[in-house]
């Protein structure tokens, strides 16, 4: 294998993409907030609840099926990125892959049964 | 190889069949599950085979130590009769994760490359964590499992640190490429950062087996854990642990022995000290048994010092006598204390008396443990011993020698309080399955004591 | 030179060599399993019948044992292999063995009949039966076994029984501590042993007697190896046979049922620790540094333990302290090479200590438990066999001819005189204590009036016939078992000698001298002459104090009954009282207090307060809290990188 030699020039791209991404954000929050219109008043500067006035503290316990929810969205939604790269692929890969993806699909349906069966996305 | 996958099957479909109405069926199902795993694992005997890319080698060392770990959670799974009974809804989800978590003890003893043996303790561990936190209303479970996280976390961290600085060095996560750089260190000036890896790693995992000085979680978890997992805890993540220690020490880094090995001769004494010592002030007997599981990762490590025609054997030896004891002894100590309130010594007495099956099944599992002849603990620490005698560590050896006279003291209590002591309680139910469990693990642990032969040479 | 002689029918040979341990394991098996639900009749059959077919099978294997032949072994099969240890499930049967086989079914045998009366009141009569099989199978594997792992199973078995039956009468605490004590000071011996079977496998690649002694001699006389196997071989018997300073647990032990005493702690198991050094003669041959040792060693517990023995006034106690002194006696003849005389004392101890143990279980059963001396008196007339039977088994410890015990204990003392006379000075003073203390125990117990209460005199009563009959047999045993051995001036066939002798010829080659010579008639005769006057002397005195002036031992502990002692006796009693027994028995006190209480016991008790104390510490560290967890690895983790870094 051919060992290159690296110097610190050469990692100039990343910071540079470092830099443009971090001065995007910082260029968009900073642009709204200078040149969006702003009004003060006390009505306006309580946290907005839909209209109706706040109650307590807002660091109070959460239902955990929220947090069952998005952990959920999170595991399924992961599985894209596993099927991007066999879409990409997938002439290459052949029946093999198909018969992978369909086996990996097939777990996470046995899943994505479980869960329901489970009762984990109702609500009550 | 097939084990891990059919495991994973195995696995899912038992969720499934949590779904029945009634959970009579599961017990049984798992039991033929984990008896076809028994069975199919041995088809890779004799027949060594590099998985995925060398990710994994199923060898003969990897199949017997599988075979001792499927045989392991065979062995305590009855006696999880008080969960069935009392219609526990997450029984389907204990057996499963039990049995993935299978999958990564399997993989932490046929890793060929180190990142498998990561992912493998990780899996075994982190369903540990979850094992451990099982029972949700209590507060003494819920806080083993949040300890066990904390600081399980903390020994990954660093094992991973000491993984990547390994990698760092030799350029490579595959073992054969790791120890070839190994045993040939002149050529290099990275081998600091080498050592230091290793020094990581050998942290990392003495944390996982429970050696001191980093074995402060284990007298905690263990005793706030439930019985039944804290038994899976002591025998089949110890099992795989020490497996794992061994091969990494004898087949990664041999060529950096003269580095590890005062270390690692020191946390053996450490651990078998502080083990012995702790587990006499005890007066729970969860918690002793804790401190005794110390103690024997102690002496495990003894053999990993040596590296010789016998060590192998011996630590085989070492984990099935010890697993048949531990299995006997907590199995005993769930049955007694779902009925009798508490954990301690007292909970014991007079249990000759109403129980004499269960006395007895406790008595031999100790004097197992104590390594009283004709049981299976006594030769495995004449095999351990002999092992380190021929490697030259004599010294080591009367110390191990002197703690395990520490051990009689602490062992026999127990007995003494079953047999010598008026009963404080009613006579109690054992359910016919854990009465034949208890019943075969003392047999198994006499022939284990009087044909150590037909166990010690397999690999 | 060690050619094993295998019969021609080998497989029948096997099969009996099998079986006679198995037999008294199978009872076992019965007697435990069926413990309450059998009938005593049936517990008393399968206990004592099977270790009497054991006895017939030894005599038969002894009767067609090959005169002359150096033994041979029978292999059941491959026990244990690895790599390049293998020990085989093998029998020795050779006269070492046999003798001793014949020693612990036929000794054994007299005892479970003895048991049989003795504890046929006991709720747990079938679990003790169970018990003393389990015993009589471990020590049978010890002695027969055919290698030292084989030996090492049987003396952690035999360990394991003796705590098992000391702790027989388990309700009472005292009982629970002396059997844990027995047990953890044995394994301290153990650890010996066990790091000398290592060391023993380490230097000639085996543990299997035959190989290892014929490798033997390739070793320099005294190199560093062979002295190191046999010290730490010799710690292990410290410990089984209770010798200086491993010996306290014996007399604690006696807590146990008193045919336990006898069979384990007179008769058979403390033997096993001369039946060790006896099996390794060859080693200790080569070892003179440990054979100086091993003199040294035993002839001051022969003295020490005599010296204890002297005043204490549990009748069983005198006779522990006394079982310590004669092993330390045994241990001084194995010192001074007389490999054979050893031997000789062994049996003839197990015939007259054995049959004094069980005499003083017979009067502890009269007087329905009691066992101090100082509340016997007179029980001559009610228990007349008894009484006759321990003064022979009394006259035979003291060594007065004919009785065994005076053929073997002049062995041994000629045998010391000739290595050296100092030695055979201390050695004939413990002979003088032991003479002493035990017509002491005579005198107390069966002469003068009785000292005890209405009831206990009301119930007096002789033992039954299957307590009585052991007694008899005993002590004919110990009438006559010193003419296996008669001394030179008598006979020239030392029958027992030359029986055993090819089991020394290998020692013999390696040191000729220690074997060959004898010393004159007139010497010898000489010997024979003080050793017997002393043990009359001391017998008289005994007399004297005790029945002449009816003496009686003063509580323990008060000032005043040492003085009304010393002030009623005459003039000479006063002289004596205070220049002999009163700096004896200060002495004796004295050693008791300070040396066993003062010194051995916080030592080993010292022990166990480290652990306590370091398990506190531990404690301490052990908080509970994450936090302060997570702080000491991160330490540890330091630790090591550092101490790694600086000690390179």
């Amino acid at each position: 294998m051919e060992q290159a030699i690296y110097t610190p020039y050469d990692y100039l791209p990343i910071i540079v993409q470092f830099l443009a991404a971090a001065g995007f954000v910082a260029f968009a929050m900073g642009v709204t907030h200078l040149i969006g219109p702003k009004r003060h008043s006390k009505v306006k500067d309580e946290a907005w609840e839909c209209g109706i006035p706040t109650v307590g503290n807002a660091r109070t316990p959460i239902s955990y099926k929220y947090f069952m929810t998005a952990i959920l969205f999170v595991i399924f939604d992961i599985e894209i990125i596993f099927m991007y790269p066999w879409a990409v692929n997938f002439k290459v890969l052949g029946t093999e892959g198909f018969l992978q993806m369909i086996t990996f699909m097939g777990l996470l349906m046995a899943g994505f049964v479980y869960v329901i069966k489970k009762g984990i996305l109702k609500w009550e | 190889m097939t084990s891990i996958i059919l495991l994973s099957v195995f696995g899912i479909i038992n969720l499934f069949l949590g779904f029945l109405k009634s959970n009579k069926i599961l017990l049984p199902a798992v039991i033929i599950f984990l008896a076809i795993v028994f069975g199919v694992n041995f088809l890779d005997w004799n027949n060594p085979q590099s998985h995925f890319n060398n990710m994994l080698t199923i060898d003969n060392f990897a199949v017997a130590f599988s075979a001792v770990m499927v045989l392991s959670l065979a062995l305590i799974l009855p006696f999880s009769r008080s969960y069935i009974n009392s219609g526990n809804p997450h029984l389907a989800e204990f057996y499963s994760i039990l049995m993935f978590s299978l999958v990564g003890a399997i993989m932490m003893v046929s890793y060929e490359n180190i990142i498998m043996l990561f992912l493998g303790i990780e899996i075994l561990s982190i369903a540990m964590y979850v094992m451990a936190g099982s029972h949700k209303k209590e507060l003494r479970s819920n806080e083993a499992a949040l300890k066990y996280l904390l600081m399980g976390s903390f020994a990954t961290g660093i094992l991973l640190f000491g993984f990547a600085l390994i990698y760092g060095a030799s350029g490579s996560f595959n073992i054969a490429e790791i120890a070839s750089f190994s045993s040939n260190t002149t050529a290099t000036d990275l081998l600091p950062m080498m050592e230091i890896g290793v020094l990581l790693v050998l942290v990392g995992i003495c944390f996982k087996i429970g050696a001191a000085p980093f074995h402060f979680w284990t007298p905690d978890v263990y005793e706030g854990t439930p019985t039944l997992f804290t038994t899976y805890m002591s025998t089949v993540v110890k099992t795989a642990g020490i497996a794992a220690f061994y091969k990494l020490v004898w087949a990664v880094f041999p060529g950096l022995n003269e580095f590890w090995y005062p270390t690692l001769v020191a946390i053996t004494v450490l651990t078998l000290v502080i083990g012995n010592i702790g587990a006499a002030i005890q007066t729970s007997f969860k918690r002793m048994m804790a401190y005794s599981s110390i103690a024997h990762a102690g002496y495990l490590l003894i053999a990993l010092t040596s590296f010789n025609d016998y060590s192998e054997n011996a630590v085989l030896f070492y984990a099935l006598s010890y697993t048949v004891a531990t299995v006997a002894a907590f199995g005993v100590l769930k049955l007694v204390s779902d009925q009798r309130e508490g954990e301690t010594y007292e909970m014991f007495n007079g249990l000759g008396r109403t129980n004499p099956l269960l006395a007895f099944a406790m008595t031999v599992a100790m004097c197992s443990l104590a390594s009283i002849p004709l049981t299976g603990g006594f030769f495995a620490k004449f095999f351990i011993f002999g092992s380190a005698i021929e490697a030259g560590a004599v010294w080591l050896v009367v110390v191990a020698i002197l703690m395990s006279a520490v051990s009689i003291y602490y062992y026999f209590r127990v007995v003494m309080a079953m047999y010598m002591k008026e009963p404080v309680g009613e006579k109690v139910a054992v359910d016919g399955f854990a009465a034949f469990m208890l019943i075969f693990l003392s047999i198994f642990t006499f022939i284990m004591g009087i044909f150590p032969g037909w166990f010690n040479n397999w690999l | 030179m060690q050619q094993i002689q295998v019969p021609e029918n080998n497989a029948a040979m096997a099969l009996i060599c099998l079986l006679i341990p198995l037999l008294p394991f199978i009872g076992f098996v019965i007697n435990g399993l069926g413990n309450g639900k059998l009938p005593k009749s049936v517990v008393t059959l399968v206990g004592c019948g099977s270790v009497l077919v054991s006895f017939l099978l030894s005599i038969y294997l002894f009767i067609s044992f090959p005169a002359g032949s150096v033994g041979y072994t029978t292999e059941i099969f491959n026990w244990i292999k690895v790599g390049s240890l293998s020990i085989p499930f093998a029998f020795q049967i050779d006269q070492l063995s046999l003798i001793m086989l014949l020693l612990v079914t036929g000794v054994g045998f007299i005892i479970h009949v003895y048991s049989a009366g003795y504890m046929s009141h006991d709720p747990g009569f079938g679990k003790f039966f169970a018990f003393l099989n389990l015993f009589i199978f471990s020590m049978l594997l010890l002695v027969m076994g055919a290698n030292y792992a084989m030996m090492f199973i049987g003396w952690e078995g035999v360990g394991l029984c003796s705590y098992l039956l000391i702790g027989f009468w388990n309700k009472v605490t005292p009982y629970n501590n002396a059997a844990k004590k027995a047990f953890i000071m044995n394994r301290i011996g153990d650890l010996g042993f066990l790091l000398a079977i290592f060391l023993i496998f380490m230097t000639y690649g085996s543990v299997t007697y035959s190989e290892v002694f014929t490798q033997a001699p390739t070793l320099p006389v005294s190199s560093e190896m062979i002295t190191a196997i046999t010290l730490l071989l010799f710690v292990g018997a410290m410990g089984k046979s209770a010798q200086l300073p491993l010996y306290t647990w014996l007399p604690d032990a006696m807590a146990g049922p008193t045919p336990v005493s006898a069979l384990i702690h007179a008769a058979t198991m403390v033997t096993a620790g001369i039946y060790m050094v006896l099996r390794s003669n060859v080693l200790y041959t080569m070892a003179p540094i440990t054979l100086e040792f091993v003199a040294i060693i035993g002839l001051a517990t022969a003295v020490f333990a005599a010296s204890i023995g002297l005043f204490q006034n549990d009748i069983k106690k005198v006779l522990a302290y006394s079982t310590v002194s004669q092993l330390g006696y045994m241990f001084l003849a194995l010192g001074v090479m007389a490999y054979s005389t050893s031997f000789f004392h062994v049996l003839t101890h197990a015939f007259f200590k054995a049959l004094l143990f069980l005499g003083a279980g017979s009067v502890i059963h009269a007087m329905s438990g009691e066992q101090d001396m100082r509340n016997m008196g007179g029980l001559r007339k009610a228990l007349p066999v008894t009484f006759i039977t321990m003064l022979i088994g009394t006259l035979a410890i003291s060594g007065i001819p004919p009785f065994a015990g005076f053929f073997s204990k002049d062995e041994i003392l000629a045998h010391v005189f000739e290595h050296n006379k100092i030695m055979w000075a201390f050695g004939l003073l413990a002979s003088f204590m032991t003479s002493f203390y035990m017509f002491r125990l005579m005198f107390l117990t069966f002469f003068g009036g009785f000292r005890g209460t209405e009831e206990q005199r009301h119930h007096l009563h002789e033992s039954p016939k299957s307590m009585t009959l052991p007694l008899i047999i005993l002590a004919i045993l110990s009438t006559i078992g010193g003419f296996m051995g008669l001394p030179p001036v008598f006979s020239e066939n030392h029958s027992l000698g030359n029986f055993l002798a090819p089991l020394f010829t290998a020692s013999q080659q390696l040191n000729p001298e220690a074997f060959g010579h004898h010393m004159d008639h007139a010497t010898e005769y000489m010997l024979m002459g003080i050793s017997v006057v002393v043990a009359l002397i001391a017998a008289i005195i005994a007399y004297v104090i005790y029945v002449s002036k009816k003496s009686v031992p003063a509580a323990e502990g008060t000032e005043t009954g040492l003085h009304k002692l010393i002030y009623n006796k005459y003039y000479i009693d006063e002289l004596y009282d205070s220049i002999i027994v009163k700096p004896v028995m200060g002495l004796s006190t004295g050693l008791y207090r300070f040396v066993e209480k003062g010194i051995i016991d916080p030592v080993v008790h010292g022990f166990g307060r480290i652990t306590m104390g370091g398990g506190r510490g531990l404690r301490v560290l052990q908080s509970g809290a994450i936090g302060s967890y997570l702080l000491t690895m991160v330490a540890g983790i330091i630790l090591i990188l550092v101490l790694n870094y600086i000690m390179r």
